[in-house]
């Protein structure tokens, strides 16, 4: 069994019986994003489920995605509560809408990821530079042998929809 | 549709001392709050045979507590669950009762919900490992209460426009409330202002977004109409009651949309049904404050306004005292204290015996000034009907209507 990994004073626990995050790890770490596919529906799932959400067949395959998407929700943490992330504070936690089965299968349903947005170095992106609508991409923070953390980083596309921030 | 309304009451309610040091065992305190509301109701400890209690981890199980009151079960059940849970909890009382498997039921929660386990999640709750599903949101620094859910307030303020100074009006309110309050922790009234000018904790919430870790134990008791009629007080009839009903994907609720729906979209189709009445019959709510916008995003998705204009809702003046329909008369979440829900259903009860605990003189009596300035009423003037809406986050969510 892999020994936890230490990132940021928590010890993440990813044992081999971990059923649904230790293969997504192993694609993150070769840096590939993957999700769920349904073998019998064809609809993609994150995070990783054990049955299909839409028909309950419990058949399914890794499925790589572009790693492309928008920025639909932010947060800005101020008051760090884990003693690891005191020092990088002021840091955006997004919630990123994949661009793969967005609105489906019903109008209000999307991939949807959290991570941080950060720069190449992975230290956060600016607060000025945080906006629902803009445009992210995948990239992957090494942790060890065999983890990695997804993360987002932000591109030159224009924004998708409404640009907006908090104001202030 | 199948209810039970009015066949089951609430008749006895207790709490202890709300404070940052208690100093003491959640086992002492849970046992105080429960001593209290079996005296308040009339009852003996041999009245009580059913017991349930929620926790996190955090708390004494009910096998202890029930032993040092002399309490033999019928029934209980130790629960995990936070907020959302005491509306629950009376529904599975009243399911048990009517089962036949017992007769009155204790439902408590007692937490040093700043001395030991914050609640906040800083301390042993910040340091506990992850796994699971955890993975998908604390790796990021996305662990506290506010950090879950402030991504929620934040797509409403995008998709409908809402202010920060909008639901500042929410502690506005609560402290209003507070000040007439005499267990109340932060009994100062603050303005928009201050709020605004409060730190962020992580935006769009500040400080006193927030509400108040504490230390303290509270209880109420459920039992039939029938058992009720020959106890101290008057009453709480239960109308209509939902139970953490939940939003789909609850794994990762962010994965259904709109982010800025909560439970109550869900919920209000049972409770209201089931009590035969509409939003407009309430007097008093009881909207969970976990955060200034938490009371806001239930209060339109329950429909006391449309859907989007909560800011509009909870900054007109219509839930503060002297309002058409007042909101957590206690200061609850924000100021009173942080319990989990329970608090704002035992105030809810206290408001329909006309029994509030105030700064009145007599109120103990029912003889109310109805005088909104500090210092003094807390009392609304003949309420009829009450109604909690418990939040346990976004995507789950109780109700509870009440009556006199």
């Amino acid at each position: 069994m892999p020994q936890p990994v230490q990132y940021r004073g928590m010890a993440l626990i990813v044992p081999d019986n971990d059923s649904e995050w230790k293969e997504f790890y192993e694609h993150a770490r070769a840096h590939r994003l993957v999700v769920r596919k349904c073998n019998a529906c064809g609809l993609m799932r994150y995070p990783p489920t054990h049955a299909c959400p839409w028909c309950m067949d419990l058949g399914w395959t890794w499925q790589e995605v572009s790693g492309r998407g928008t920025i639909y929700s932010y947060e800005i943490v101020a008051h760090a509560i884990q003693p690891g992330f005191k020092a990088l504070t002021p840091y955006a936690v997004v919630l990123i809408e994949l661009d793969e089965q967005r609105g489906k299968p019903t109008a209000d349903e999307a991939l949807r990821v959290i991570a941080n947005l950060v720069q190449p170095d992975f230290t956060p992106e600016p607060e000025a530079n945080v906006a629902i609508g803009k445009r992210v991409r995948v990239v992957f923070q090494d942790l060890a042998d065999h983890m990695a953390l997804p993360q987002f980083t932000l591109t030159e596309e224009p924004a998708q929809g409404r640009l907006w921030r908090l104001p202030g | 549709m199948n209810t039970l309304r009015d066949k089951y009451c609430i008749v006895g309610v207790g709490e202890t001392e709300y404070s940052r040091s208690s100093r003491r065992t959640t086992r002492a305190m849970a046992v105080e709050a429960i001593r209290k509301a079996i005296l308040d109701a009339g009852l003996k400890a041999a009245d009580v045979d059913g017991m349930l209690d929620y926790q996190g981890g955090d708390s004494t199980l009910a096998n202890s507590v029930a032993s040092d009151l002399g309490i033999r079960f019928n029934f209980y059940m130790d629960v995990m669950g936070g907020g959302s849970s005491t509306e629950a909890l009376v529904g599975l009382a009243m399911g048990a009762i009517e089962a036949g498997m017992c007769n009155t039921v204790a439902i408590y929660r007692s937490m040093n919900g700043y001395s030991e386990f914050r609640i906040g999640g800083t301390g042993a709750r910040a340091a506990q490992p992850v796994r699971g599903l955890d993975l998908a949101q604390v790796p990021y620094g996305m662990r506290s209460a506010g950090q879950n859910f402030a991504p929620t307030f934040m797509r409403h303020m995008y998709e409908y426009g809402t202010t920060s100074e909008q639901v500042a009006h929410v502690r506005v309110a609560h402290s209003k409330h507070a000040s007439q309050n005499p267990k109340a922790l932060l009994k100062e009234r603050v303005t928009v202002q201050d709020v605004l000018n409060s730190r962020w904790i992580v935006k769009p919430l500040h400080l006193l977004d927030c509400c108040l870790e504490t230390d303290n134990a509270t209880c109420i008791i459920v039992t039939s109409t029938e058992r009720a009629r020959n106890l101290k007080h008057r009453p709480a009839y239960i109308m209509g009651v939902a139970g953490r009903v939940s939003k789909p994907r609850l794994d990762f609720h962010w994965a259904h949309g709109p982010i800025s729906r909560v439970a109550g979209y869900y919920a209000k189709d049972i409770v209201f049904p089931q009590a035969g009445i509409t939003p407009e019959d309430v007097d008093v709510t009881g909207s969970y404050d976990a955060f200034t916008f938490t009371t806001m995003l239930q209060l339109e998705e329950y429909g006391f306004c449309k859907k989007g204009e909560g800011g509009a809702y909870v900054s007109s003046g219509i839930i503060e005292l002297g309002g058409k329909r007042p909101n957590n008369t206690s200061g609850s979440h924000l100021c009173e204290g942080y319990t989990h829900g329970m608090s704002m259903v035992i105030e809810n009860v206290r408001q329909l015996r006309g029994t509030v605990d105030d700064y009145c003189p007599r109120a103990t009596d029912g003889v109310h000034t109805y005088d909104y300035s500090p210092g003094h009423c807390r009392q609304v003037k003949d309420v009829e009907i009450t109604m909690n809406l418990g939040w346990a986050m976004p995507a789950t969510g109780s109700a509870l209507i009440m009556r006199r």
